[in-house]
């Protein structure tokens, strides 16, 4: 039976997950669900998931969800995987443990909180909220200087001085794309201090083309929009202040 | 290999990594790091965590930390953990995962945030910020919902229907417990409504005696000297 991916391309983690699959040749069936649309509250995604949370996969009976746990489960059960995405290692592999947990309460914490706040939230039918984007963006920047002083450490472009990507490079790599959809001069004021930070977003993209930027075009459409938003929005305000509603795909 | 775990037992992840060692017969040494008095930022202790927090092991030359990594690697690098613990089975073992990935912005996020602008904020050397405290024991209390109706369904004791504990529940467990240090109605407040829960602390804690009450000492004796200052407080008003 084949893999069953329920995901929305605009969250980090669905396309963590989507992007593994296709660099690593297996076969699944995208779900597509539009979180802006709520689909994911619907009472049939519910029997899949009833945390009401994407991605989730399902594995002929077996569900799964939260990214990281699918990440790592795809790695173990489909053969093919090459070794350095998830070593069998017990060493390598606890590294690679102790960045994924990390990442929860610290760069995805950050990320989220600032980028929903500055940008996304009207899209979500929610207030931004200028205090909870500065708080954010407070962890989002020690975040990224952890990143850049302590996992970018060693000789390899990956994470953990890997000289090959792991399930951690794609996870975290895919959380900062979300940087995207930000005001331009606030993505360089966060990202600009940390240059090893911005070439292994790019040596991670390098490693998992056409993939990577095949899965994150949805983003780049919304970053599009989203841009010639703040262009008209900033002309309109010249004549008057015209309230302005964003694209219902968020 | 000798094994050096650092920690403190006022923090709910270090506590669930010295309940595990000893409940797996683990031998370990056990080295204190007190975060309230920021030791885990000086210099020494940076060299064993460049991330400045607690627990963090040494075992032989190799370091790690981030409580759930830790557990995951004990469960596996020491031959005499029985399998319940990790289990070696795929589909078993992404389930375990899964809880644990969920607990980090869920019910720990919820709780730390909570005990941290209520009861700790003094000795953390902060001002309490009822603010934060509302919007914390909203997300803890849909996290417990969500263990109690969904984590604990099926039909052992344990999370996942499991009928032997894993490291996921000594995990969320010790996180719980942190509770204690809020004043006894806030405790049953947020805790009473869900029975369940309940009994499942209670089961994990008679799974993994005398070792679990050992290590929570600490956090008794916290309680006590905080029900006492509470006390002093209402009485001086
Ligand atoms: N830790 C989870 C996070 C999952 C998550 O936050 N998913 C978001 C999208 S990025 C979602 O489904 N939100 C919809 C909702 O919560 O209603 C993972 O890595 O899978
Ligand atoms: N996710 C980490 C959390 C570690 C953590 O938050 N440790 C706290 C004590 S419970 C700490 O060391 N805090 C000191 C600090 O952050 O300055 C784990 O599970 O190990």
């Amino acid at each position: 039976m084949t893999l069953k991916i329920y995901a929305d391309r605009m969250s980090q983690p669905s396309r963590a997950v989507l992007i593994f699959c296709k660099v690593n040749g297996i076969t699944f069936e995208e779900i597509k669900l539009d979180l802006a649309r709520r689909q994911q509250r619907s009472s049939e995604y519910k029997e899949i998931n009833p945390l009401r949370q994407v991605p989730t996969i399902v594995d002929g009976r077996f569900k799964l969800f939260e990214s990281h746990a699918i990440l790592r489960y795809i790695s173990c059960a489909f053969p093919g995987v090459a070794d350095h995405w998830y070593p069998s290692d017990l060493f390598k592999r606890a590294k690679i443990e102790s960045v994924l947990d990390w990442h929860h309460s610290n760069l995805r914490r950050g990320a989220v909180a600032y980028i929903l706040n500055s940008t996304l939230a009207p899209a979500l039918g929610l207030q931004k909220n200028p205090q909870a984007a500065a708080e954010g963006e407070k962890i989002l920047s020690s975040s990224l200087e952890q990143i850049e002083s302590i996992w970018l450490k060693g000789n390899g472009r990956f994470l953990l001085g890997s000289s090959k990507p792991s399930i951690a490079d794609l996870s975290l790599v895919c959380e900062l794309m979300q940087l995207q959809v930000v005001d331009e001069k606030d993505r360089d004021r966060i990202l600009g201090p940390h240059k090893k930070v911005e070439q292994w977003i790019e040596d991670t993209k390098q490693a998992t083309m056409p993939h990577f930027d095949e899965v994150h075009t949805v983003l780049f459409k919304l970053k599009a929009k989203l841009q010639e938003q703040r262009l008209s929005e900033a002309n309109n305000k010249i004549e008057s202040s015209k309230n302005t509603t964003l694209p219902s795909k968020m | 290999m000798g094994l050096k775990v650092y920690g403190h037992r006022m923090s709910q992840p270090a506590r669930a990594v010295y309940i595990f060692c000893k409940m797996n017969g683990i031998e370990f040494e056990e080295i204190s790091v007190n975060f309230f008095t920021k030791k885990t930022a000086s210099p020494v202790f940076q060299e064993i965590n460049p991330m400045k927090q607690v627990p963090a092991i040494v075992h032989g030359t190799f370091k790690l930390f981030e409580s759930h990594a830790i557990l995951r690697y004990l469960a596996c690098a020491f031959p005499g953990v029985p399998d319940h613990w990790y289990p070696a089975d795929l589909q078993k073992r992404a389930k375990i995962d899964s809880v644990l990935d969920w607990h980090h912005l869920n019910l720990r996020h919820g709780a730390l945030r909570l005990v941290q602008a209520v009861a700790l904020a003094p000795k953390l050397g902060r001002q309490p910020n009822p603010q934060v405290a509302i919007e914390a024991e909203k997300l803890l209390s849909e996290s417990l919902e969500k263990i109690e109706t969904f984590w604990l369904q099926g039909s052992g004791p344990f999370l996942l229907g499991n009928s032997e504990p894993s490291i996921a529940d000594l995990s969320l467990v010790c996180e719980i417990m942190q509770l204690e240090v809020l004043d006894d109605k806030d405790i049953d407040r947020i805790l009473g409504p869900h029975k369940k829960v309940q009994q499942w602390m209670e089961d994990t804690k008679t799974a993994t005696k005398p070792h679990f009450e050992e290590i929570h000492g600490v956090l008794f004796e916290v309680k006590a000297e905080l029900q006492k200052q509470r006390l002093l407080g209402a009485n001086n008003a």
